[in-house]
């Protein structure tokens, strides 16, 4: 338990000085903590701990395999941005799931997007959910994208170095800041940007992405390459694949675009545009 | 004594919470502050107390404060419960900013400020805060002035314009009588004193004036303009009483009844509590 | 899970505390953030509690007391620093050189990381006490010439931003200029 603590009571914003007495911190403490209280396995050191116990690339035969793999993309263009996800959860060699849902609907014009442990992201974005609203409801307007994506940043900033695995994006609008991406991951990193991708199959959707991203396409363009980046990346990462789950965050809020069957995409990507030439159909 | 008010936090039986009353008081007994809402401005104005002969007056601590650079705290009681509040609020202002990375709304501190007022109502060991203060600023981006005030119960409310501590009765009255919603800055600054000078007799060189406008910081009027707009409003009001008296006719009787005026608009009981 | 990818080219690694001073940092990700914000967050309690600013010589003895108490607790900040600011009483420009072991020293110029091992003799040889922002500048292409001839990881652009008695601003840097190892 007090590895937990230690954590909590490091250095925050507050000045020793003034909060030396609990019952004066008590006093000051409007809001309640951020984090909610967890207890830990009792365990010398959890982080340790966990790590033994489900690295399953040292240790193929680890007996917690964590769910993982995956592809998710989102980027900024002057129509609002488009969120685009696979759809599988691995759990090492094995494919857990083919209908994973990786965007999270935070609420009508917030959107979250996981990577990585597929409990961690579940559980600390529907976590996001409950604190948005509650921001919502103490500030009588919608929390900014900047103010979510440190919410989650801080959070998983504090239980660094415990085994935390994600990878995730925060895409919304509001008002004053227009349309707003954030890539958050469980090392602390939060950081503002046009166009990012997440996952083992980023490569592959960065390949597709960079090479014919504008800030000026159209929305049906920028639909077209959302699909496209995430389609390159379940052909080639074998920890991505299912189906291709796509968004568009737009001024008012953000408009699904479909949960669709990446097979029936590829085939008719290939037979009616020729690409992924390499696939043949022809014996030998 | 009937016991009620040894222990903090107890009700009486009638309902009341004799600390948070008695804390009342204490406002009552400080000194005066007021603040106005005009159009793009709000100004916060306070009566200073008169300094005795060695006193420093130059770097004497001031009954306004900033919590952030767009955000104004004036308040009237105890100085020392003041700062203590002051300080508080500061430390949620820069940690908002820390986690929100925007600066706060002037409704969200001064919900904080009432939040911890509140705290001290309802926890043992511990005596309420003894001042009521009022909160100005502009929020983040936004054009329109904002003014609300909090007291030692932890109630918050806005308004368009206010005043607390010494005589604040008088001083809204009059503002009730006075303030209209369209006031420019000038407007703004010379009903805010003028409303002042209902309550300080000594004048110019008791009062302080701060200014807030969107997006800039902080402006504490200089000594030599409040003067000068004490002067002016001197004049007009002479003025006004010179046309009324010609209107009556009758020159000794009309200056008499003049003084009686502003007398009687400055009630010695209030400030006693 | 998370690849080798670079994610942003244009991240801003620096922090202004006050008005005249400016901390650039490196080291764990997550940390670094964390930390200079924590830093600024009090430098500007600090300005609005007292109604004065800290000048660069307290703020770093500020900076490397947080970083001395964190070294010694569970969880350290693995945070390198650059702090500079213009003390407006001296009227001087300062430099600090401080690392996440908690080591302060004023310098006249200073490096981290492995581009120390290329610029700081650049530094050496060309930089004087009293030389210009011209020549400043200059001294600083040299360095970022050298470290994209003979850095082995590719350079991915610098940010430039200049502080002085009137606060701290940003540079324009033009650096797209390829550099070739002779």
């Amino acid at each position: 338990m007090d590895t937990l603590v230690a954590r909590y009571s490091r250095p925050s914003h507050q000045d020793p000085a003034y909060t030396s007495d609990d019952q004066q911190q008590a006093l000051a403490d409007v809001a309640p903590p951020l984090s909610l209280n967890f207890a830990l396995p009792p365990v010398a050191s959890s982080a340790s701990w966990l790590r033994a116990m489900t690295d399953d690339a040292s240790n193929p035969n680890c007996p917690i395999k964590i769910a993982h793999g995956t592809t998710t993309l989102a980027f900024r263009f002057k129509g609002g941005i488009i969120v685009a996800t696979d759809s599988r959860a691995t759990a090492g060699n094995w494919i857990a799931s083919q209908t994973v849902k990786k965007v999270i609907e935070i609420n009508s014009c917030l959107l979250g997007t996981m990577a990585g442990g597929a409990a961690d992201c579940q559980y600390w974005l529907a976590y996001l959910g409950m604190q948005c609203r509650l921001h919502e409801l103490r500030h009588k307007r919608r929390i900014s994208v900047a103010a979510a994506s440190k919410i989650l940043a801080n959070l998983v900033y504090s239980y660094k170095g415990m085994g935390l695995s994600m990878g995730t994006m925060c895409a919304g609008v509001t008002k004053e800041e227009g349309p707003a991406l954030y890539y958050i991951d469980s090392d602390g990193t939060r950081l503002a940007g046009n166009l990012f991708c997440v996952g083992s199959g980023q490569t592959f959707a960065y390949g597709v992405l960079d090479a014919e991203y504008s800030y000026e396409m159209d929305d049906d363009t920028a639909l077209e390459l959302g699909r496209r980046s995430i389609l390159a990346a379940t052909h080639r990462d074998a920890y991505s694949g299912g189906f291709i789950n796509l968004y568009h965050v737009k001024e008012e809020g953000w408009v699904k675009h479909g949960f669709n069957d990446t097979n029936p995409i590829f085939w008719n990507t290939k037979l009616t545009k020729g690409e992924f030439s390499n696939v043949t159909s022809e014996l030998a | 004594m009937s016991g009620y008010d040894r222990a903090l936090s107890v009700f009486s039986p009638d309902g009341h919470v004799f600390q948070v009353e008695y804390a009342l008081e204490a406002v009552k007994r400080g000194t005066c502050a007021v603040a106005v809402k005009g159009t793009n401005i709000v100004v916060l104005g306070c009566e200073k107390r008169s300094a005795m002969k060695l006193q420093d007056t130059r770097i004497t601590p001031s009954k306004i404060g900033m919590v952030d650079n767009h955000v104004c705290l004036a308040f009237a009681g105890l100085n020392a419960d003041a700062r203590i509040l002051i300080d508080k609020a500061r430390l949620e202002a820069q940690s908002h900013r820390l986690t929100v990375e925007d600066p706060c709304s002037i409704e969200y501190i001064t919900k904080y400020v009432a939040g911890v007022q509140q705290r001290y109502t309802q926890s043992g060991g511990v005596r309420p805060f003894g001042i009521s203060t009022l909160i100005v600023g502009f929020d983040p981006g936004s054009e329109e002035a904002r003014l609300y005030q909090t007291e030692p119960s932890g109630i918050y409310s806005a308004w368009k314009a206010n005043a607390i501590g010494r005589s604040s009765k008088t001083v809204r009255e009059f503002l009730e009588r006075n303030h209209k919603d369209d006031l420019d800055r000038t407007g703004t600054i010379e009903l805010t004193i003028k409303s002042l000078l209902e309550v300080v007799q000594t004048g110019a060189k008791n009062i302080e004036i701060a200014i807030m406008a969107p997006g800039k910081n902080v402006e504490m009027l200089q000594a030599e303009e409040i003067e000068k707009t004490v002067e002016k409003i001197n004049a007009e009001k002479d003025a006004e009483a010179n046309t009324r008296r010609g209107a009556r006719g009758g020159g000794a009787a009309g200056q008499n009844q003049g003084a009686e005026q502003t007398l009687a608009s400055r009630p010695a009981g209030e400030g006693s509590g | 899970m998370r690849g080798a990818s670079i994610l942003k080219a244009n991240d801003d690694k620096t922090r202004q505390l006050n008005k005249q001073t400016l901390m650039a940092f490196s080291g764990e990700p997550g940390d670094t953030v964390q930390f200079a914000e924590y830093i600024q967050a009090n430098i500007q309690l600090y300005s609005m509690r007292n109604g004065t600013d800290l000048s660069p010589y307290e703020v770093s003895s500020f900076v490397r007391s947080e970083l001395a108490k964190s070294l010694r607790s569970r969880s350290p900040y693995t945070v390198n620093l650059l702090l500079s600011g213009y003390d407006p009483i001296k009227q001087k420009p300062e430099l600090y050189w401080i690392d996440y072991l908690a080591s302060s020293a004023p310098v006249p110029y200073a490096a981290h990381g492995y581009a120390q091992y290329y610029c700081l003799s650049i530094l050496d040889k060309h930089h004087h006490p009293d030389i210009s922002l011209e020549q400043g500048m200059k001294i600083l292409r040299m360095c970022t010439d050298e470290l994209k001839r003979r850095l082995p990881i590719d350079f991915k652009g610098v940010m430039v931003k200049i502080v002085d008695k009137e606060g701290v601003r940003e540079e324009e840097y033009v650096d797209d200029k390829q550099v070739y190892a002779p």
